[in-house]
């Protein structure tokens, strides 16, 4: 099982030449004392389809450690959620993964 | 205050008193919309990379709009719902429909962060106790954030899958 923060599995690459969108990207979301534990986990099962406990997990390292990667994948993907995440106030970000 | 749900799918609050009746119906319009800080917080960078700047105008360009437009319908939606607010024997009640749920859930959550931001509210004062009176308009703003939160749990319950 995985622990929270721990990077999701992004989907494979294709072969041949990597542009900086092919490489895996992550969307990370930031701790802001306003939103409520329990909103931050509805969101998260609404927009990732988490279970209730890793969504939990992921709003309680949010809480904790001040942010944490909830998703890591393609570019266009990560965008999306970041929008998503936004439209519910949830301070997120994209990050590349190195 | 009794928060209710019929069983035609409605969801309901009863026995409002009055004071609360009043920070209800300012929900979608709480908070200096209109100031930087709030603007800022309520549109955030999709991201801190110093080379993102193209991504940054994008978003400004495309997202924003349709964010902004977002956060305007949640606002009226519940705007709409006060209007059906009546004064009852033991105060005020209205009803709303479930699928009004996510709109009043953002539009709280647009209240909360716009007062917040504006009365630059810190995480300890936030989680401290509340003035056991209302001096000052920044009382009155905790008085409303905790109405807020405790109308957000409910309606986070309702919406639990």
């Amino acid at each position: 099982m995985r622990i929270a923060g721990e990077v999701e599995e992004a989907p494979a690459q294709k072969t041949g030449e990597k542009s900086d969108r092919d490489l895996p990207w992550s969307v990370v979301v930031h701790n802001d004392p306003v939103n409520l534990m329990s909103y931050v986990t509805l969101i998260f099962r609404k927009v990732f389809g988490f279970a209730r406990e890793k969504a939990e997990r992921h709003m309680l390292e949010v809480h904790h450690k001040g942010r944490s990667v909830v998703w890591s994948g393609g570019r266009e993907q990560a965008e999306f959620y970041v929008q998503q995440l936004h439209s519910h106030l949830l301070l997120a970000t994209i990050e590349r993964i190195d | 205050m009794e928060f209710y749900e019929t069983t035609e799918g409605r969801l309901g609050l009863r026995d409002i008193p009055p004071v609360l009746a009043d920070l209800l119906r300012q929900i979608p319009h709480s908070g200096d919309r209109d100031s930087d800080e709030v603007e800022e917080r309520f549109f955030p960078s999709p991201s801190h990379d110093p080379d993102e700047e193209g991504l940054r105008d994008d978003w400004r360009a495309h997202v924003e709009p349709e964010l902004h437009g977002a956060f305007q319908s949640a606002r009226l939606v519940v705007e709409a719902d006060l209007r059906g607010m009546k004064e009852e024997d033991d105060g005020f009640a209205m009803e709303f429909s479930k699928g009004h749920a996510e709109a009043w859930l953002n539009a709280l959550n647009q209240a909360r962060l716009a007062l917040v931001t504006q009365h630059r509210f810190s995480e300890d004062q936030l989680a401290g106790p509340r003035p056991d009176r209302i001096r000052n308009e920044r009382d009155l703003a905790l008085l409303q954030l905790t109405l807020y939160e405790y109308v957000q749990h409910w309606l986070v319950e309702v919406l639990e899958p």
